[in-house]
């Protein structure tokens, strides 16, 4: 913002409070005097005050992302370093499910996914995520999540927001991805029991697999504390080289180099919905998936060279 | 086909009153009995009026002489009014219940039951997907009083239906009701000087519009169908936008002290919550209307802000 175009808002800020306009009637009207992307960032806070602004029955909050982007962009650029692979390969439109390697006991891989598509995909959308369910007890983070387009990790979630034509990203490691230990790095955990395959299925969705590399190392995991976990509810207590003794500055994730590859996508269509109830082909394909992960994952390891310069 | 003639039970509530008005104008239904110790809200032509407890053995010989095809099962307590006990609710609720399918058995003519029972039963939780279809009733452990009721009732009437194949259950759950005329828990929140809210919580929220409301009722009577359906608006909306929407300033409490505080506003004269609402206020619920706008046939006129803006609108 220059100055001359600040002096003037808050010059026709005034001359609206005094003219006798309430606040925020007099604050748009001095939003006339700002560059436009100002007053449009103004304007939208405006309107979330008033409680008017626009969330989908599930929470998500385009405007409230787009806030946010700014800090994710930091990382993702500067923090991190992204690389990206193949972001083309997910589908420009309709349903699919985004299949994802999991690490690095907060949910940044799954932030990361998501500017990645907005800014490397031709036709840039949000995905939505399925969360680990203990995040949605929390104060503050539940509410956040949502705004974001993180939803309570069920089949039910899924399977509704592919019927909805959504972009849907789950990591089927759950906590035995984020929970291990740093000496089992990018080495896959069990895919749970296939379920985000009978989801896909159900819904006829393309399964997109995704591999993440450098998630492992922003919190280095030496140790697990189960009796402090107990304590404060969650599945593990980490040990990091930063965290507890550095207290809440031990929740800044180490700058580790990143790359994410979307894999090709797997079609799910031509085995129909009621492929659903075979375990056989659910297994088979949750294995298909684990392995293509995996590999995928191994292979932009040896690309990405050092973890940190 | 002859006319139908159907029972309303708590016909002195505003929607059972309202469904009767309803009825007594369609020219299909030939005639309409009212069960309720209380009066009517405004005068009814030709329903036929009983005053009569549900609680009471009594009633099976009225429910019998009434010789309906229908009962409309309308009493079921929400939350416990002025100067009504937490025992009362519960005894109105199960053994009203309890009573009226008694009564039900004696009455041959009886063909579709329909309950204005409350999704209440699945309870508000962090972990529970965003909608809650019919089937999942049994994801939590009923953690409330109320629940437990409702639990209870709707197990009532789920052997009762299993018993006589005949007789067309249909359990209508429905999420909370706001409209300009109604006055509920949700209304009474909504118009207190300040919300209170749990600090760091903006659960999703999914009401039903009272329109909505007594059309689904209608839609189920013509329509039965067997089983539970659920009753909302389309959509959530936040609970802070929805007190902002209400144009009330809100009060975050921290959860631990939530319960104290807001019982000590009680002491000062302020609304009681129930633990139902608070764990509303808490983690929010919403349920899937899927059955509701495909078998029942009755699809929402307004969506969850929109039923609010209504009710803003005319307060």
């Amino acid at each position: 913002m220059s100055d001359p175009a600040a002096l003037a808002f808050m010059r026709r800020l005034r001359e609206g409070l005094d003219s006798g306009l309430e606040l925020p009637d007099a604050l748009t009207r001095g939003a006339t005097a700002l560059p436009r992307e100002a007053r449009d960032t103004l304007e939208r806070a405006l309107r979330r005050l008033a409680g008017d602004h626009e969330d989908d029955e599930w929470g998500f909050d385009e405007d409230f992302a787009d806030l946010v982007e700014p800090f994710f962009g930091f990382l993702y650029d500067r923090w991190w370093r992204v690389r990206v692979e193949g972001a083309h390969r997910v589908p420009a439109h309709g349903r699919a499910l985004l299949v994802s390697n999991h690490a690095g006991i907060l949910p940044w891989d799954a932030t990361m996914i998501s500017v990645a598509l907005l800014r490397e995909h031709p036709l840039p959308r949000h995905p939505r995520f399925l969360v680990l369910n203990w995040a949605f007890d929390l104060p503050w983070i539940s509410a956040f999540i949502r705004r974001v387009g993180g939803v309570v990790a069920s089949p039910y979630n899924a399977l509704r927001l592919l019927e909805q034509d959504q972009l849907v990203a789950v990591f089927p490691e759950g906590v035995k991805g984020t929970g291990k230990p740093f000496g089992e790095r990018y080495r896959l955990q069990r895919f749970g029991r296939g379920g985000f395959v009978e989801i896909a299925l159900r819904a006829s969705a393309p399964i997109v697999p995704v591999a993440v590399v450098g998630s492992e190392e922003i919190y280095p995991k030496l140790a697990d504390v189960p009796a402090l976990a107990r304590v404060i509810g969650a599945p593990f207590f980490p040990v990091t080289p930063t965290f507890p003794w550095l207290g809440p500055l031990g929740v800044v994730p180490l700058p580790s180099k990143w790359r994410i590859e979307f894999c090709d996508p797997i079609d799910t269509a031509h085995y129909g919905p009621d492929a659903a109830n075979d375990r056989g082909l659910v297994l088979e394909l949750t294995e298909q998936v684990r392995q293509t992960v995996q590999q995928s994952v191994y292979a932009n390891l040896v690309c990405r060279g050092s973890a940190f310069v | 086909m002859s006319g139908r003639r159907v029972l309303i039970t708590g016909v002195g509530s505003y929607l059972g009153t309202l469904l009767a008005t309803r009825l007594e104008r369609d020219p299909e239904v030939e005639a309409i009995v009212g069960l309720d110790t209380r009066k009517p809200r405004r005068t009814l032509e030709r329903t036929k009026l009983i005053h009569a407890d549900i609680r009471d053995p009594g009633i099976a010989p009225l429910v019998a002489d009434a010789e309906v095809d229908t009962v409309v099962h309308n009493s079921i307590v929400r939350q416990p009014g002025p100067g009504m006990s937490a025992r009362a609710m519960h005894d109105i609720n199960v053994i009203g219940s309890l009573q009226l399918l008694s009564a039900c058995g004696q009455a041959p003519s009886i063909k579709a039951i329909v309950i204005r029972g409350s999704a209440g039963i699945y309870g508000a939780e962090p972990h529970a997907p965003q909608f809650f279809g019919e089937e999942m009733t049994r994801m939590f452990p009923l953690r409330t009083r109320f629940q437990r009721d409702v639990a209870e009732i709707e197990n009532y009437f789920e052997t009762y239906s299993r018993r006589h194949p005949e007789i067309t259950c249909t359990m209508l759950r429905y999420q909370p009701a706001i409209g300009p005329s109604l006055a509920t828990q949700v209304t009474r929140y909504l118009t207190q000087p300040a919300c209170p809210t749990y600090l760091g919580f903006d659960p999703r929220i999914q009401l039903v519009h009272e329109s909505d409301a007594l059309d689904s009722l209608v839609a189920a009577i013509k329509r039965p169908v067997r089983g539970a359906v659920n009753v909302a608006a389309r959509g959530t909306i936040g609970l802070s936008r929805m007190i902002r929407m209400a144009h009330r300033p809100l009060l975050p409490i921290a959860g631990p002290l939530f319960g104290p505080l807001t019982a000590a506003g009680r002491r000062l004269g302020l609304d009681a919550y129930s633990d139902d609402f608070r764990r509303l206020l808490r983690y929010g619920r919403g349920v899937d209307i899927t059955r509701l706008e495909h078998e029942v046939g009755h699809r929402p006129r307004y969506s969850t802000a929109e039923a609010l803006e209504d009710w803003v609108a005319a307060a």
